[in-house]
């Protein structure tokens, strides 16, 4: 039962992690390749604030959350000066950079051995020790995340960003500020990946770079095109799906040492056949 | 009393090609301008200048009095300035309603926190906005085509969308780039009734049009624009029957 409920609680911060992506790279156009840089930092926050007794949980998530927006509305900012296909490779410079001070910043971030014996959650003294409870926590804030987004997309503010991404000039003749429809986008979906990042560590127990790295955000990435670009069904998908498969390939008897290029095969095959054969995903638009 | 919009000493120049050569034109409030001239004469770059899309080299524009130097585009709009794209760019992907939802300025819900922390608020002002939209789509005439997607819609019904989305902007003076280009005859009467209705409803309209028998039926005052200079003004019938300007205009000479 336990395999089961780890499953989709890790799905379920997949899920606001793809909320995240979906929002930037689905609805706005901004396509970025460093989401989980930001996820990443979430993660630490919430580690090194918990671990050593700093902050309890419910505070430190929401210092991580507060981070992400910051550091994504920074990193998104080059997205306002330079276009589409310079943006990607700004971007894949930032999860470079992002990877190689997780890895190396030994104090802070344990470096490549990462950090064991992070704390679980302590909700207002309610200690969240067992999967099953974890998996209570995550469904409620995953709720809250889908129903923020929700709100978001139906709003005049979802109209508007998807504008944006039809056609900025138009917007622009609208009179429509687009670069603060832009910065608070990035900032929203900052503060998605950033607190996504802080259940992630505190669920897991331990964190390391390899969680968040460009592989990471390429996985995340692919969850978006399977599940579905821009709706809210296809960010939920997409990250059930991808998951999924990792627990499949381990029901096949197959060598660990194969397991994880396989699973990168698997991956790869599924973004060019999706992109291909089906842009609009499982549940939602075209990208 | 000074002119409702006035273009002085505007220069712009791309690379070695100077597209507007001390350009000087003033417009009266509550009239329909027409701007004529042959392709390339920089009627389109007038309009980018104005509405604050391209910076000029030199001049400026003031409107109602005040300069427009250093606006943004959005600060521009909310002067009361708004115009149309002579290749339409509209958003295709949504409704013909939701286009024109997209302009409506001020909205409540268009940040993510007024979205999300006040959502029936939002709702409650989404319905009379939906209200407002669907009034400016029967205007124009696309009331049965709120919910179509632009995609679906024909070359003519896209050019009304237009102008219906800068109505919605609430600008009072509108810069159409070629509404009535391309379209069939019954659609330019169409167009022609529309441009004349928001006239008596109080906007002022600045037109780029190159058909001449639109020209003469709609324009109070005709401004000739050639190589990025403003060669002549006057009404239809001066500007259509100078032989030296209809050498220009057809003949493409110079
Ligand atoms: N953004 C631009 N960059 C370079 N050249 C331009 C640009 N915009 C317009 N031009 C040139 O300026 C001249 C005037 O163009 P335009 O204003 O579009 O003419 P029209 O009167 O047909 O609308 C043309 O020669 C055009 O090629
Ligand atoms: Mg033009």
């Amino acid at each position: 039962m336990d395999f089961w409920y780890t499953y989709i609680v890790l799905a379920e911060i997949y899920v606001l992690l793809g909320l995240s992506t979906n929002l930037l790279v689905g609805i706005v156009g901004i396509f970025s390749v460093s989401q989980a840089a930001v996820f990443g930092v979430g993660a630490y926050i919430v580690a090194a604030a918990t671990m050593n007794d700093t902050l309890s949980f419910v505070p430190a998530l929401l210092i991580a959350s507060a981070c992400g927006l910051a550091l994504n509305v920074l990193v998104t900012l080059p997205s306002l000066r330079v276009s589409g296909d310079y943006f990607v490779v700004t971007s894949f410079g930032i999860q470079l950079l992002a990877t190689a001070i997780f890895t190396n910043w030994t104090e802070g971030t344990g470096g490549a051995n990462g950090l064991p014996g992070i704390p679980p959650p302590d909700i207002f003294g309610l200690a969240v020790t067992e999967t099953r409870q974890f998996l209570v926590l995550s469904s409620v804030l995953l709720s809250l995340g889908c129903l923020a987004f929700w709100l978001a997309m139906r709003a005049p503010y979802g109209r508007l960003l998807r504008a944006i991404r039809e056609d900025e000039l138009a917007v622009a003749a609208a009179g429509k500020n687009i670069l603060f429809a832009k910065v608070s986008a990035a900032a929203l979906a900052g503060a998605f990946a950033g607190s996504a990042g802080g259940l992630y560590g505190s669920f897991l127990s331990f964190v390391d770079p390899s969680s968040f790295d460009l592989d990471a955000s390429i996985l995340l990435l692919t969850m978006v095109v399977v599940g579905g670009a821009r709706t809210l069904t296809g960010s939920i998908i997409g990250p059930f799906v991808l998951l999924a498969l990792p627990q499949l390939l381990a029901l096949v008897d197959i060598p660990t040492t194969i397991a994880a290029a396989s699973r990168q095969l698997i991956y790869g095959v599924l973004l060019i056949a999706f992109m291909l054969f089906r842009p609009q995903g499982l549940a939602g638009e075209k990208l | 009393m000074s002119a409702y919009l006035a273009v002085s000493g505007v220069n712009k120049s791309f690379g070695g090609l100077q597209a507007l050569h001390d350009t000087n034109f003033e417009i009266t409030k509550g009239k329909i301008t027409c701007l004529v001239g042959p392709n390339g004469a920089g009627k389109t770059t007038i309009f980018n200048v104005i509405t604050g899309f391209l910076p000029p080299d030199t001049g400026g524009v003031t409107f109602q009095g005040r300069s427009l130097d250093g606006l943004t585009r959005q600060q521009i709009v909310h002067q009361g300035i708004a115009r149309t794209f002579q290749n339409l760019r509209l958003f295709i992907d949504l409704t013909a309603l939701d286009n024109v939802l997209a302009a409506i300025p001020g909205q409540a819900g268009e940040t993510p926190w007024g979205a999300i922390f006040r959502p029936f608020h939002t709702a409650a002002v989404q319905t009379r906005m939906r209200e407002q939209a669907r009034e400016i789509l029967d205007h124009v005439g696309l009331a049965d085509r709120a919910n179509d997607y632009v995609r679906n819609l024909s070359y003519g019904e896209q050019k009304l969308l237009c102008v219906a989305r800068v109505l919605a902007t609430g600008a009072e003076l509108l810069l159409l780039d070629e509404p009535a280009s391309g379209m069939s005859a019954g659609a330019l009467d169409n167009i022609m009734a529309l441009m004349r209705r928001l006239q008596t409803e109080g906007k002022t309209l600045l037109v780029v049009e190159h058909n001449t028998r639109v020209v003469q039926r709609i324009a109070d005052e005709v401004l000739f624009l050639h190589q990025g200079h403003l060669m002549a003004q006057g009404t239809a019938d001066e500007i259509t029957s100078d032989p030296e300007l209809a050498k220009i205009y057809f003949g493409g000479a110079i």
